[in-house]
């Protein structure tokens, strides 16, 4: 017998409070007393979604999970489990739920172990192109639910209940949008899903879309049915091909088995979908500016309401969700609302998908229950900051989003707390900044993202930005002048208020959150021309220091020659010729070259 | 007329006799990640090195595509399962790798350890 076991404890609070840290001690107590050391390891994980049957004790291979698990039980799981192989029935527990079920095959759980996967729930476990695999995990199956169980009125009322708010990024309730396109009179109805995704560093729907398109075909489908929708429309880039492939495909093979189409599973419910591709403009994530960009019309948003849910695409009412929200629809279906209810915080329910990225050990695709602080993800899941670094902010949001600082670490996860520190949920990209980064250089790279992508309809977003840009670049490149820090304010505050849509009324919220956690760092630019991240390239200086062999390599790439010194001697810089482009340091192997 | 319920309950009895006959059943599952990320990374080549096996005569093996694992820095990412085995996960998966785990893993039911994503 030597079977190597691998046990998970479950870390999450309701766990701990029925005792799971107790379990733990006396396990690995247990174990020494067994000599199991050697082939049994334990690893905790987060929440597994099973509180109501804590402590959870899972033993792995085989996937055996053990509830409400007592001080008492532990002496017999390792003495019948763990050294005969003999899993013990009375303590183990069934469980059929869509959300988190392949824990058991993610391996990895040091990444994994601290997720809780609803919408990933299939995403890196199935083939994608595969509606097989998808129909056998209990695929259409909340579909089916709705239309024989459920009246469509019902399907709105649990999707409100559940208190799911749009994973887009404002946190619309999801209901509600629901209850209003549902309450319209008028027909046809549209369901559109906004997947024209756009956040620089942000990959959160095209990896949804690519591991799991039929999650997203079948919450749309029963949002039709919800609403009394029979036409539906994925608005997605053009520029993620394989995405676009691949729910290309999962439309096709719904369709060849009668899940899209008239008479749905030969109910009286009629639905079909079409794919639109955008052009990869960022406002176009924007819903009114989506729906101009599906009826032909150049991509501008136009001021609400009436909001689409009254009327949308070609004035019908529509009811458009983002990526995430769709994905989240079956699992409400299928394991009701009131479990989703238990998932998450009171006013933000359920999880959320990041893309984790920047200066992180483990970048990566994570979900995690809303709640979980900002330090667990960079710290337990993300694995900290790499190479010894200090870890300086975490930009979340994306363009729209906000820096938040070393304090707001434990800040948790979820709508109302994140806009109070500052920042806001946004789509769900996460960059981790490390001491290496320029807060001003930061806020100066998002905000020429979003001057660029300014569709250039309203004249705060269009003027306002690219006043605002041209402030920021003459403060990176040492031309600030006193005053500009105030007028960077004031214009943001301006923008902010008379923007037409989001895409302006956030645009100031890099500039505005760095300003406010790293005002420093600003005077220091602006009054004592120094850039302490030695990031800024035109407030740099580089200097040889005392390491320098006089190999003469910094002089030869030089190009404008302000490097002298004769062989086997230390060179120096003519600080008047340089011009800082940083190809000494680069080239120099003995690191002799210092950025002060 | 059977209930839409029903229906699918039929399709998925169905879905899953299909899998089964294409050898899920197999003592070991190789999944090979293939989204964008992954694909950008090298995971065809990966995948073709596994497929070339397949056809000359590997057997006993399940090969699928799967999604976005999550694991940006790490990829290719493969996973291997095998039944009433821990599932194991090897990270940065190139075509010496993949040969590596046919012949050490598949063949031999050696876990290359220094490869495995933990």
């Amino acid at each position: 017998m030597s079977e190597t076991y691998r046990i998970i404890l479950c870390d999450g609070t309701a766990c701990i409070n029925s005792g799971a840290r107790k379990l733990s001690a006396l396990l690995r107590a247990q174990l020494e007393q067994h000599g199991l050391t050697d082939r049994v390891t334990i690893g905790l994980s987060g929440c597994l979604g099973m509180c109501d049957k804590g402590p959870i004790v899972v033993v792995n291979p085989g996937y055996t999970i053990y509830g409400r698990v007592t001080e008492n039980d532990i002496p017999e799981i390792v003495a019948e489990h763990l050294v005969h192989g003999r899993p013990i029935a009375r303590l183990a527990i069934q469980e059929d739920h869509l959300y988190n079920r392949f824990f058991r095959v993610f391996g990895d759980e040091t990444f994994f172990g601290r997720q809780m996967r609803i919408t990933l729930r299939n995403c890196g476990i199935i083939d994608p192109e595969s509606i097989d695999d998808y129909l056998s995990l209990r695929g259409y199956e909340a579909l089916a639910k709705a239309i024989t169980e459920m009246t469509p009125a019902e399907v709105v009322a649990e999707i409100e209940k559940s208190g799911l708010r749009g994973r887009g990024g404002a946190g619309f309730p999801t209901g509600l949008k629901w209850k209003f396109a549902a309450a319209q009179q008028t027909t046809p109805k549209y369901v559109i899903c906004n997947a024209d995704e756009g956040d620089p560093g942000a990959f959160m729907d095209r990896s949804a879309i690519e591991g799991d398109p039929h999650t997203i075909v079948e919450g749309m489908l029963i949002g039709g049915y919800a609403i009394g929708a029979e036409k539906g429309i994925v608005y997605i880039r053009a520029e993620y091909p394989l995405a676009i492939q691949r729910i290309q495909k999962a439309i096709d093979d719904a369709r060849a088995h009668g899940l899209l189409g008239d008479h749905i599973l030969g109910s009286d419910f009629s639905f079909d979908m079409e794919i639109r591709l955008g052009a990869g403009a960022f406002v176009c994530g924007e819903e009114t500016a989506l729906i101009h960009s599906i009826e032909g019309a150049r991509g501008m948003p136009r001021p609400r309401p009436p909001y689409p849910s009254v009327s949308g695409l070609f004035d019908q009412p529509t009811l458009i969700n983002n990526v995430e929200t769709w994905a989240n629809v079956p699992v409400i279906i299928l394991d009701g609302a009131d479990w989703f209810r238990t998932v998450g915080t009171e006013t933000s329910a359920g999880t959320k998908v990041f893309a984790l990225a920047g200066k992180v050990v483990n970048t990566g695709l994570i979900e995690v229950p809303m709640g979980t602080t900002l330090r667990q993800i960079i710290y337990d899941i993300g694995g900290g900051i790499p190479h010894g670094k200090t870890f300086k902010a975490v930009q979340t949001g994306g363009p729209s989003g906000g820096c938040l600082p070393e304090p707001y670490l434990d800040t948790p996860i979820d709508y109302e707390s994140l806009a109070k520190a500052g920042s806001i949920m946004g789509s769900g990209g996460m960059i981790v900044i490390d001491e290496d980064s320029c807060m001003v250089d930061i806020a100066k790279f998002f905000l020429e993202f979003t001057q660029n992508e300014s569709c250039g309809k309203c004249t705060p977003c269009r003027e306002g930005t690219k006043r605002m840009l041209e402030i920021l670049t003459r403060i990176t490149e040492g031309k600030g002048q006193p005053g500009d820090i105030e007028k960077l304010e004031r214009l943001s505050n301006m923008i902010r208020k008379s923007s037409l849509c989001g895409l302006g009324q956030s645009a100031p919220n890099p500039v505005l959150s760095t300003i406010k956690n790293f005002r420093v760092e600003y005077e220091e630019h602006i009054h004592e021309k120094r850039c302490r991240a030695k990031a800024c390239s035109s407030l740099v200086v580089y200097e040889i220091t005392e390491t320098c062999v006089g190999c003469g390599a910094c002089r030869k790439v030089c190009p404008v020659g302000a490097i002298s010194g004769s062989a086997k001697n230390k060179h120096v810089v003519d600080q008047d010729k340089c011009i800082r482009c940083g190809m000494c340091f680069n080239t120099c192997k003995f690191d002799a070259i210092a950025k002060v | 007329m059977p209930s839409p319920l029903e229906l699918i309950k039929k399709k998925r009895a169905e879905a899953v006799s299909r899998i089964i006959g294409k050898g899920y059943l197999s003592t070991k599952r190789v999944y090979v990640g293939m989204a964008t990320c992954e694909i950008a990374a090298g995971s065809k080549d990966v995948m073709e090195v596994f497929q070339k096996a397949v056809s000359r005569g590997l057997t006993d093996v399940y090969l699928s595509q799967k999604g976005c694992a999550g694991r940006c820095n790490l990829e290719p990412t493969v996973e291997v399962i095998e039944q009433g085995k821990n599932p194991v996960k090897y990270g940065k998966v190139d075509k010496e790798r993949a040969v590596q785990i046919i012949e050490r893993h598949l063949k031999n039911g050696e876990v290359i350890k220094e490869w495995v994503i933990d």
